[in-house]
């Protein structure tokens, strides 16, 4: 009788890996996974993918339902809106408004927040203190009502509302990584580093960023779904996106005043925006059971 | 009657691949008014073997016997809850890091209060309250804690080690145990701390007759306190008997090493001369020898310790090998 | 003989209040004054705030002195240099969970003093740093290993490779030994010893445990509160104790000397 492993060779994987065999263990987590790359996918190459483009007007074919009622055309697979636009085509080029933005927004809070989070951490006194409360004021005012200040400012349109969204989202990244960067200091071993001469950005680029970029990863998914809801809101209330573009939150708002002809109108967007939040949460929820068992292993 | 008769105890972690045996057959007896020492290094299977005594472990361990009794009832045959019930009234433990074990956010009075047994409190439930906070004032003066009204309305954070530890000793007497199992009480302490709470377990012990199973990594800290010691290697039994026996002429190999590196048989050897000690290290769960799991380690292994020993006695005195020291004393 | 380390009126005082009126200052450790030969152990034991860490972090260079100044071979070394300093005194640490990065391999953890403060090349390095691994006793495959797939011993033992690996002339291990189980702290004793005949080291122990104390040290030196209660000889101190604090000691590790 052969074996084709006499020894049986043990894998012995890095943390990283770790962290990911744990995350491909919980099937409803893998699945959040694959509708998010799904998302990712539509949301970078929507151009190619879409049959129509979002604003071509199709007057003989206004207000079609689905393709699944009887009155529907399989040529517009989702129906058309008043304007006899392609639902599906303005879905799909909504995902790379309201999801691809959000994506957007996420990274360059993380990378503003984990850049003044860091000086923060590194120097000590008024200095740090400062920094790491000078925004804020900001957490204390909710995004929307921020981003509707803004735009009594400066006009509506969607790069204002991203701004204020930004805005939000920076200090929830400063004070994580102050936090996790100060913890990451008490630790022996960047003492060890520090003793060996290493100066303070070798230390944070081998020794405090490898072991706290999962808990920053964990914070910006949290931070992108509320990113999502943002967007999509203000696109709702008429302050953020405008028409015509396709953005979920507008497609709403145009869709209301013909909620009881054409009731697809609004419940796709919708829907479309409750995917993408779930599967952002799944991967956030799975990110942070993984880390935890991990811990525990 | 042995208070508490455990045969040949496994304890195995399931998994789907290949179910590891974290504790291989042990065997412990404790009697009334006993101080057993449990002595075994880290993955020695120790804590396992106190948690499935008091029937704390979770589901991915299983736990089967060839005999567990307690006061001459078969624990084996009864349900769960039965088990519990007897149990959780007879036998108490204590943990390391007592400040981690109490709840952070209460203070000690309304920790203690909490854990009186309602049993005791007699009179009307109005009464109930008062009866508790002086039934907490008596525990803490059982563990020799006279100045109360300090601790009570303290929370753990703002006590020291030893005086958490006196607390948690005092809530595990408030059902009136038989049995007191302290898991490595003293771990985390200075040496002058350990022995006021190594005092004050073997004062319990006298006064009220309160067995206890003393669970340590150190022999030598050990010996000053039991009667009996057992000792345990990597899940497996090694060897057990009275202190007397195991300190001066310990039959196992293994406990043999663990003499050697204890200080006080090292005060013969020349300052900075090598100690004796066993090569290796200890095996770890996925990796376990067959057989005798001391064997890659040992000096005296042979071929046929990969047939785990079977346990012999002498006078008492126990142990499991097969090639023991017995005939050089 | 000239001693390795010479130590003068070395003290840290920390600043307590943020008033600018009234400056309270706690005294970690009062001036004191010590020397250490090669091949020689000193021991420092005392109870915890007793400032023996304190001392440990002065001479490794992780905090500066308030007064005082530390010669290494007549050369003072000085406080915030740590270049200088790292090639000759190393530092293992109490809790080997947290010495170790945990997402390095011990290739890149021993790797990183070399980097910094040397000049080999690659291959130099990489020699070098199987050179080591094998000295503790560990096997050159563990390069390529997380510290998480060790034990406790196996850690403490790399936490000694990256020590050993500049060639310095002064370790000091701080309670290094405290959490081994008995079997594995025998090993490492053994270890330190062989390494200390073969590289001519001086070690200075931090530690509570008398009886390693007494096997292991030629020196002691009594702490508490910051101040030294007594020094010299290790066999002369534990079997004369002259001061009460260093009795009070002894009695409470039930510790005599004599045979039973």
């Amino acid at each position: 009788m052969a074996r084709d492993k006499i020894y049986s060779e043990e894998e012995f994987p890095s943390p990283l890996l770790q962290l990911w065999y744990n995350f491909k263990q919980t099937p409803v987590v893998m699945i959040g996974f694959s509708c998010f790359l799904f998302l990712t996918l539509l949301a970078i190459f929507s151009p190619l993918l879409t049959p129509y483009t979002s604003v071509e007007n199709n007057l003989s074919f206004l207000l079609l339902p689905p393709a699944w009622h009887s009155d529907g055309n399989v040529s517009f697979l989702l129906g058309t809106d008043n304007l006899g636009r392609d639902m599906l085509s303005r879905l799909i080029h909504g995902t790379s408004l309201t999801f691809g933005l959000s994506f957007i927004v996420v990274l360059i809070s993380l990378v503003i927040g984990v850049l003044i989070g860091s000086i923060s951490a590194l120097t000590s006194g008024i200095k740090s203190s400062f920094l790491n409360h000078f925004l804020d004021v900001i957490l204390s005012i909710p995004s929307l009502l921020l981003a509707i200040v803004i735009v009594a400012i400066l006009g509506p349109g969607l790069s204002n509302t991203l701004w204020a969204i930004i805005m939000v989202l920076i200090p929830q990244f400063v004070h994580i990584t102050r936090n996790a960067v100060t913890e990451e200091f008490q630790k022996d071993y960047v003492l060890a580093s520090r003793l060996d001469g290493a100066s303070s950005l070798r230390i944070l680029h081998y020794s405090v960023f490898p072991n706290i970029v999962e808990k920053l990863i964990s914070q910006a998914t949290l931070a992108q779904s509320a990113a999502i809801l943002d967007i999509a809101a203000l696109g709702f209330l008429g302050l953020g996106a405008q028409i015509p573009m396709p953005e979920w939150g507008a497609m709403l708002k145009s869709g209301i005043d013909l909620f009881y002809i054409a009731p697809w109108t609004v419940y796709l967007p919708g829907l479309a925006i409750l995917f993408s939040v779930v599967a952002t949460n799944l991967v956030g929820e799975g990110m942070r059971h993984a880390l935890k068992m991990r811990k525990e292993a | 009657m042995n208070l508490l008769d455990i045969r040949n105890l496994s304890i195995v972690l399931k998994s789907e691949t290949n179910p590891i045996l974290a504790v291989d057959r042990v065997s412990l007896t404790m009697k009334e008014g006993e101080v057993r020492g449990l002595v075994g290094e880290s993955g020695s299977g120790k804590s396992l073997l106190a948690q499935a005594i008091i029937g704390v472990l979770d589901d991915k361990w299983q736990v089967d016997a060839d005999r567990f009794h307690w006061r001459g009832q078969d624990l084996m045959r009864m349900t769960l809850d039965e088990r519990k019930a007897i149990i959780s009234k007879d036998v108490a433990m204590i943990f390391q890091e007592p400040m981690a074990c109490l709840d952070p956010t209460m203070t000690i009075g309304e920790q203690l209060a909490e854990a009186v047994d309602c049993d005791q409190l007699s009179g009307y439930f109005w009464q109930k309250t008062q009866q508790r906070k002086e039934a907490a004032v008596g525990l803490l003066h059982k563990v020799g804690i006279k100045t109360h009204k300090i601790c009570l309305d303290k929370y753990p954070h703002q006590l020291t080690e030893a005086l958490c530890q006196r607390v948690m000793i005092a809530m595990a007497l408030a059902k009136r145990p038989i049995l007191l199992i302290a898991d490595e009480p003293t771990a985390a302490m200075e040496s002058t701390n350990q022995g006021q709470i190594f005092r004050l377990l073997a004062s319990l012990n006298q006064l009220k007759n309160m067995s206890i199973l003393l669970i340590s990594h150190d022999l030598e800290n050990v010996t000053h306190w039991t009667n009996t010691i057992t000792v345990m290697y990597s899940g497996q039994f090694v060897e057990a008997g009275t202190t007397k026996q195991i300190f001066e002429q310990p039959f196992h190999p293994y406990t043999r090493a663990l003499v050697d590196s204890s200080p006080k048989a090292n005060m013969g050897l020349p300052t900075k001369s090598r100690l004796s000690a066993l090569p290796g290290s200890i095996p770890i769960l996925q990796h376990l020898p067959i057989g005798c799991r001391l064997g890659p380690r040992c000096p005296r292994a042979q071929q046929e310790c990969v047939i785990a020993p079977k346990v012999r006695n002498s006078h008492g005195h126990q142990f499991s090998c097969h090639f023991s020291l017995m005939g050089s004393y | 003989m000239s001693s390795l380390l010479q130590v003068s009126n070395l003290s840290k005082s920390f600043k307590l209040s943020r008033n600018w009126f009234n400056q309270k200052t706690f005294t970690a450790l009062e001036p004191i004054s010590f020397e250490v030969q090669a091949h020689q152990t000193l021991a420092i034991v005392g109870e915890t705030g007793s400032g023996k860490s304190t001392l440990a972090k002065l001479l490794v260079g992780a905090e500066l002195p308030t007064t005082g100044n530390i010669k290494l071979n007549g050369q003072t070394l000085q406080p915030g240099n740590f270049k200088q300093r790292c090639q000759h005194v190393r530092m293992i640490f109490q809790d080997s969970g947290t010495t170790l990065n945990p997402s390095l391999t011990i290739g890149q953890l021993l790797d990183e003093p070399l980097q910094l403060n040397t000049d080999l090349t690659d291959e130099g390095r990489n020699l070098l740093i199987r050179e080591t691994l094998q000295k503790v006793g560990l096997l050159a495959e563990h390069m390529s290993f997380y510290p998480h797939m060790f034990s406790g011993g196996q850690k403490q033992r790399i936490s000694l490779a990256r020590a050993i690996i500049l060639k310095p002339q002064v370790i000091i291990l701080d309670e290094a030994l405290a959490s081994l189980d008995p079997s594995l702290r025998s090993q490492m004793i053994n270890l330190l010893l062989d390494l200390q005949q073969q590289m001519g080291l001086a070690y200075i122990l931090i530690s509570h445990n008398l009886g390693i104390v007494r096997h292991f040290s030629d020196k002691i030196m009594v702490l508490c509160n910051g101040q030294v209660m007594e020094m010299g000889d290790t066999l002369n101190i534990l079997n004369q104790p002259k001061h009460q604090y260093t009795k009070k000691l002894i009695m409470s590790q039930r510790f005599q000397l004599s045979h039973r």
